[in-house]
């Protein structure tokens, strides 16, 4: 049989708790890199969060939207947003903080391409729209939300599920974050929006793979916990792939479609964050929290009990 | 069977013709700012206000435009010194835009003096400095002095108050929210929360006015936005002239029915966010276009079509005619989403900004994966032997388990989102929130039933592209 239909079956036998080593040095690598790149790089916040400066002209030359960003683009400033005030009438740029000379700079070029005198183009510093306040709201509601969570895998399924689910989405986090800071990709509202869902997807992900290690702990009377975790691993790999292809592919299509072929940096800034997000939300499921919940259930004196009874066949070879 | 096959004709129906109904009268989702554009209203603070009281007028701005409900995701940024932009998405009409921003100015208690029935002033034709001649009422408001004011009652007739100055202000609300008709109250009321300072002066304010007897306009306190009365409520007869009302609480009764929920609403939200620490005035408003490029927009578009072509694509290969269900499922599912998104546009000014599109990319994956759950377990119990049809069955029964715990999961956080979140998050949030709710009852009343169908036709058992064959 060949590997695919055994993958199809869910008949493989990969020892994902016995492998867990180098599934959780693979992790910590990432992280590690995650962490020294958000300390030495930080990260590139977008005029949402900090500020920047608008520059407002008249439009006489009725210049368009692509025309703008590239002129902006040419006196080296990346991030700009452009909008057209009362039907093309005007034309208002929004730039990041820049170095007076280069501000000096987009506005010749603004007023050129715009057909406008250079006296008619205004600038004007501009504070930050995603405020302290809606940054606060959200966390806010996220640390409620963690609670309820834990409360409701607490009761459904059961406690240490929680906590490895918990663990699982700090570690998809942690990395979605370190990608944003290793690119340099500008964090966007939208950004912190993909963040959150990817928040949502990593917990939704775990709970479908404890359920089903929930069912094999009700039927399987005759398997030590390591065995049973395996085992319901080894079952929805299947599902996993062909979810996270399902899920990656509208994304993964967003961001190289619209960002390396069509150039459309927004697009690009939060697909950035759904797909690494969405990635490592299916991997730690398999390879992060169910080897911790494996190992931290083998504790228990109803699955010591249990090895002893059954043996410890199947148990994986120590490496 | 046939009962089966009515019962998918039928939510197919609701779905299909419930967006042809939608679209055919006019309603599309309502895009945001980022998209669309909308339009921008200027606001100028006196000069020299500090940075900080800019800052916390914004904060309350932003909750008192969502609080209102016309507007969602509008974004509000300090613009050089002294002014605000607040930019509205969706909102098309100059009118509606200052409407939304709204009364942006002071909250205050006031005594009342003196009432006159009628919409016109006892000043009117008098020439009195700072009083319009015509209406005889105050032209600019001064809350420290005194004014008359047109109160334009909702149930009875308008009349013009005399109110005195300011007792107590918006920055002495703690809270306020709307309360219920009870069975011995039939009307709506707003409970009103004060802090330490305003209880003491509102116990003051109402006991001086308890002092009045019973018919007497000076037991009323006028709440005053922005020179303009929003209600006068008389003190209680029961309230004793020696205490006032103490305990830095108090209710306020309006009206039953619908009507008196709307204004219990608008008076909640008044006092809740009224307190704005200044005046603004409108400097300029200006109709403004979508932040990302049209080009964006399409690349976005193409880009979407191309990936849920490839997952068509999977789909049909992996679960052959099962991976049909699905595909007309998304369809399903999509136009229920228009749809609710275009209500939701209509009824309380929702708009569809970037980031609610990425909560509709992640509510498909979701939905997606409900199907593929579902998929695995139907194949599992093939491959153990069951007939086709109850492997249909059966696999359903224990899917829709696994479904709705992960369901509850991301319902929580939209649900948290929604309640607590504001602006671009809250877009992302309701997308979430209405597609884990269609997720869990298109599965029993469309796939289950569409699944059970084919299981009894050649597409269940037989060649390659049936259930049976996606097993092997």
């Amino acid at each position: 049989m060949t590997a695919w239909s055994r993958l199809n079956r869910g008949e493989t036998t990969i020892d994902f708790v016995g492998l867990r080593k180098r599934w959780f040095i693979i992790s910590a690598v990432a992280i590690v890199i995650a962490l020294a790149s958000l300390g030495i790089r930080g990260l590139n916040l977008g005029i949402e969060f900090v500020g920047g400066l608008t520059m407002q002209s008249p439009n006489p030359a009725n210049a368009q939207l692509e025309d703008i960003r590239d002129d902006m683009t040419e006196v080296g400033i990346e991030d700009v947003t452009i909008q057209f005030l009362n039907d093309g009438e005007s034309v208002l740029v929004t730039t990041p903080v820049v170095e007076d000379t280069t501000a000096a700079a987009a506005a010749d070029a603004l007023a050129d391409v715009t057909g406008s005198d250079r006296s008619e183009v205004s600038i004007q510093a501009v504070g930050p729209s995603f405020g302290a306040l809606v940054l606060q709201r959200a966390l806010i509601a996220l640390a409620v939300f963690l609670g309820a969570v834990v409360l409701f895998i607490s009761w459904r399924l059961e406690f240490k599920m929680a906590i490895a689910g918990l663990a699982a989405l700090g570690h998809d986090l942690l990395i979605t974050v370190g990608v944003y800071s290793l690119t340099g990709f500008t964090v966007t509202p939208a950004t912190v929006v993909a963040v959150l869902t990817i928040l949502g997807y990593s917990l939704y992900d775990t709970v479908v793979v404890f359920d089903k290690v929930e069912e094999l702990i009700e039927t399987e009377e005759e398997m030590n916990i390591t065995e049973i975790v395996n085992r319901a691993m080894n079952q929805v790999l299947a599902r996993s792939l062909n979810t996270s292809l399902t899920s990656l592919l509208p994304v993964g299509s967003i961001l190289f479609v619209g960002s390396f072929i069509l150039g459309a940096p927004t697009l690009r800034e939060f697909a950035l964050a759904l797909f690494v997000g969405i990635a490592a939300g299916t991997y730690s499921s398999i390879f992060v929290a169910s080897p911790i919940l494996a190992v931290w259930k083998e504790k228990e004196p109803f699955w010591i009990d249990r090895r002893d009874k059954v043996g410890r066949r199947g148990k994986s070879k120590k490496r | 069977m046939t009962r089966r096959v009515v019962g998918l004709l039928i939510v197919l129906v609701l779905a299909w013709g419930g967006l042809a109904l939608a679209i055919a009268n006019g309603l599309t989702p309502l895009l945001g700012l980022d998209l669309q554009g909308g339009t921008a209203v200027v606001l100028t603070a006196p000069v020299g206000t500090p940075t900080e009281v800019l800052e916390d007028a914004i904060a309350v701005m932003n909750l008192r435009i969502e609080g209102i409900g016309a507007v969602q995701e509008p974004e509000i940024a300090i613009s050089g010194e002294n002014t605000v932009v607040v930019q509205l998405p969706g909102v098309e009409d100059e009118a509606r835009a200052i409407e939304a921003v709204g009364s942006t100015g002071l909250l205050s208690f006031r005594p009342v003096l003196v009432s006159v029935p009628g919409s016109i002033g006892p000043l009117a034709g008098t020439n009195t400095p700072g009083i319009d001649n015509e209406t005889g009422l105050t032209i600019e408001d001064d809350i420290h002095g005194e004014a008359w004011l047109l109160d334009q009652g909702v149930a009875f007739d308008s009349v013009v108050i005399l109110v005195g100055p300011a007792q107590l202000e918006g920055s002495h609300v703690a809270g306020a929210n709307t309360l219920p008709p009870n069975p011995n109250d039939p009307g709506w009321a707003v409970s009103l929360d004060l802090t330490g300072e305003g209880g003491v002066r509102f116990a003051q304010m109402t006991a001086e006015a308890a002092g009045f007897p019973g018919n007497d306009p000076r037991r009323q306190i006028a709440i005053v936005l922005d020179g303009e009365i929003i209600t006068a409520p008389s003190v209680n007869q029961g309230v004793s002239p020696a205490t006032g009302i103490t305990g830095g609480t108090a209710l306020i009764t309006v009206g039953g029915g619908e009507e008196g929920q709307r204004e219990a609403n608008d008076l909640a939200v008044v006092l809740r966010y009224g307190s704005l620490p200044i005046a603004f005035e409108i400097s300029a408003v200006n109709k403004v276009s979508g932040t990302l490029g049209k080009d964006s927009l399409q690349a976005g578009i193409l880009a979407g079509a191309i990936g849920l072509a490839l997952v068509t694509i999977v789909l049909l290969i992996v679960y052959r005619s099962l991976g049909l269900v699905a595909i007309v499922g998304l369809t399903v599912f999509g136009s229920l989403l228009i749809t609710v998104f275009a209500l939701a546009g209509e009824w309380f000014g929702l708009t569809l900004t970037l980031a609610g599109i990425t909560g509709i990319i992640v509510a498909i994956g979701i939905t997606a994966d409900s199907y593929i759950v579902y998929f695995e377990r139907v194949k599992e119990k093939v491959r153990q032997g069951y007939p086709v049809e109850e492997a249909t069955e059966e696999g359903f029964r224990l899917a829709y388990r696994t479904i709705l715990t992960a369901d509850t999961v991301s319902f929580l956080a939209a649900l948290l989102l929604l309640m607590l979140a504001v602006g671009a998050v809250k877009g992302f949030a309701l997308s979430l929130l209405i597609a884990t709710i269609l997720d869990v009852l298109i599965a029993p009343a469309y796939t289950r039933t569409t699944a059970l169908i084919l299981s009894d036709t050649r597409l269940g058992a037989g060649g390659a592209f049936s259930i049976e064959g996606a097993s092997r």
